[in-house]
């Protein structure tokens, strides 16, 4: 009993001490430092700005052209509809390609390969590829459409093959064992158990893809952007408050939509248990 | 086991709301391709047909990728992302914090908080550094400012996700002991955010630098006026030795940034 009460007092250990933190935060303050001392800023004037916005809403909202509205939102639709083609166009070489780029289905030098490809296509912006797309095909949708379906390959394709390096192999054993050629295993292995997570992160894409699609006519890409460029070479400052609302109005009814509909492929449909059991004693013949 | 004959259960029909939904997304991607004027055999014409943008890809200019005002352009772009990440990130973790159930008790600022957000989350990049080049005029100030609402839309959203799934057990032990509010944030929720915070916050600052590459298309500074400027002169060459030094200023700063967050998680 006594040598209970006789213990040492209580010693907490030592705080560990991580290098690795330190150098990260010295790095980032000398960097921000830096930063905040040399960018050509005057920061005086970052107090003026609350006021320099407050007289542009002013100027936005006094006199609102509701004429325009209909042709906005048809701008708006533009939009809507290039983010959505380019997220199809990326997903038909996003899907066979993370096949390619998943360790557990190829070997380790194709699936390196490919996620290089990967990285490359997802370096790059939309914006600069619409840029570099006006040129080629015209000042029209299909620019646009284009950059946002070469500029989603990589990022779709990323998703994807993390989704697939994640799947449980026990279905992959069973089509092995019953002796299913490799097209076959995929077909019956993979695909059923990465299909409703794929088509989740698709209409995900596709709500990324909106924002960029809706800004892309800074460089004549098609959809509202253009009123954008517009705005800012007219002084048309009414037209440019109006699309700023449509922007914002259409993006949160497509995201709300979308993340329902992606709710619903997550969490699937909610079994009764009763009719589940009756399968169970059907079968009965198989036990 | 016994001779009864192996019966498979039916296969169970796909519901009405399946039917549904592959029904509409044919008929919107339909109409959508309509709308793009979307087209198979246009799209091979236009590849087809020489243009200059391919043709600047066999002369492109390699002295522009250190020139003198193309390597300041590449700081300021640089110094926009850094600034505007570390702003947007300060601010984030009190409003991720209030926008949840853990920090915010109070339902109505709770909803406030997340609807504004979702609005601020709906302006894309470009079109803030627009506004921003609207409201204050041109330079680096409207970029900033432009990242400054887009980091925010995005770690606060990234975060509160985060939030909402957090072990509540830390939590209770705080208030058992008596911690106040602030107290109980501090101990049982900040630490356990902290790692996936930071690494949103890094994973922000590569979405940045993308991003601040393009804001100078609308005048907002960086290395997009530069990009502008050889647009509207018509010299592919010149803008294709940008693209290339800035992606390969983006591959190596990803490079490093996921490394980081690695360690980090």
């Amino acid at each position: 009993m006594s040598s209970m009460s006789a213990s040492p007092p209580v010693q907490l250990p030592s705080k560990p001490r991580d290098t690795f933190k330190i150098v990260v935060s010295t790095v980032f303050v000398v960097l921000f430092g830096w930063s905040a001392i040399s960018v050509d800023i005057k920061w005086s004037r970052l107090l003026e700005a609350p006021a320099d916005m407050y007289r542009l809403f002013k100027a936005m909202y006094s006199d609102i052209p509701w004429d325009e509205l209909s042709r906005l939102i048809g701008l708006m639709w533009d939009s809507i509809a290039m983010a959505w083609i380019g997220t199809l166009i990326a997903a038909v070489f996003a899907i066979p390609l993370s096949f390619l780029a998943a360790e557990n289905l190829v070997g380790r030098p194709i699936a390196w390969v490919t996620r290089q490809v990967f990285n490359v296509l997802r370096a790059v912006p939309e914006v600069i590829l619409a840029l570099l797309f006006v040129p080629m095909f015209g000042l029209s949708p299909m620019a646009g459409v284009l950059a946002i379906g070469v500029g989603s390959i990589g990022s779709l394709g990323k998703l994807f093959y993390e989704i697939i390096e994640n799947i449980d192999s026990g279905p992959i054993e069973a089509t092995d064992a019953v002796g299913a050629s490799r097209l076959q295993r995929l077909r019956w292995g993979v695909i059923p158990q990465v299909a409703p997570e794929l088509t989740s992160f698709l209409l995900y894409r596709f709500e990324i893809n909106i924002r960029a699609s809706s800004v892309l006519g800074v460089v004549g890409a098609g959809g509202i952007g253009g009123v954008l460029a517009d705005t800012v070479r007219f002084k048309e400052y009414g037209v440019a408050g109006l699309a700023l609302i449509v922007v914002i109005v259409g993006t949160i009814v497509v995201d709300t939509i979308s993340g329902a509909i992606r709710h619903r492929i997550v969490a699937g449909r909610t079994i009764d248990i009763g009719e589940a059991q009756k399968y169970v004693v059907d079968t009965g013949g198989l036990s | 086991m016994s001779e009864s004959p192996l019966r498979l259960p039916p296969k169970p029909k796909p519901s009405p709301w399946a039917i549904a939904l592959s029904i509409g997304m044919v008929v919107f991607t339909v109409v959508c391709a309509r709308t793009v004027g979307f087209s198979f055999s246009g799209l091979i014409e236009d590849l087809g047909r020489s243009n200059p943008v391919a043709q600047g890809l066999l002369e492109i200019s390699w002295g522009e990728m250190f020139s003198e005002r193309s390597r300041r352009a590449f700081l300021e772009t640089l110094q926009m992302a850094v600034l505007g990440t570390t702003a947007g990130a300060a601010v984030s973790l009190p409003i991720a914090l209030w926008s949840t159930e853990v920090g915010n008790p109070y339902r109505i600022p709770r909803i406030l908080l997340r609807s504004f957000n979702n609005v601020v989350r709906a302006i894309p990049d470009l079109l803030w550094a627009g506004l921003f080049v609207l409201g204050v005029g041109i330079g680096a100030l409207p970029g900033l400012l432009a990242l400054f609402f887009f980091s925010m839309a995005v770690i606060v959203k990234l975060t509160a996700d985060t939030l909402d799934g957090i072990d509540m057990g830390p939590i209770e032990a705080a208030k058992a002991s008596g911690a106040s509010h602030t107290q109980m944030l501090r101990t049982a929720v900040v630490p356990q955010i902290l790692p996936a915070y930071s690494s949103y916050v890094l994973y922000d600052f590569e979405l940045n630098l993308r991003a601040s590459a393009v804001l100078g298309l609308v005048g907002a500074g960086g290395i997009g006026q530069r990009l502008d400027f050889f647009r509207n002169r018509g010299d592919w060459g010149k803008l294709w030795g940008l693209v290339l030094m800035f992606f390969l200023v983006v591959v190596v700063v990803e490079w490093l940034s996921v490394r980081i967050r690695r360690r980090l998680v």
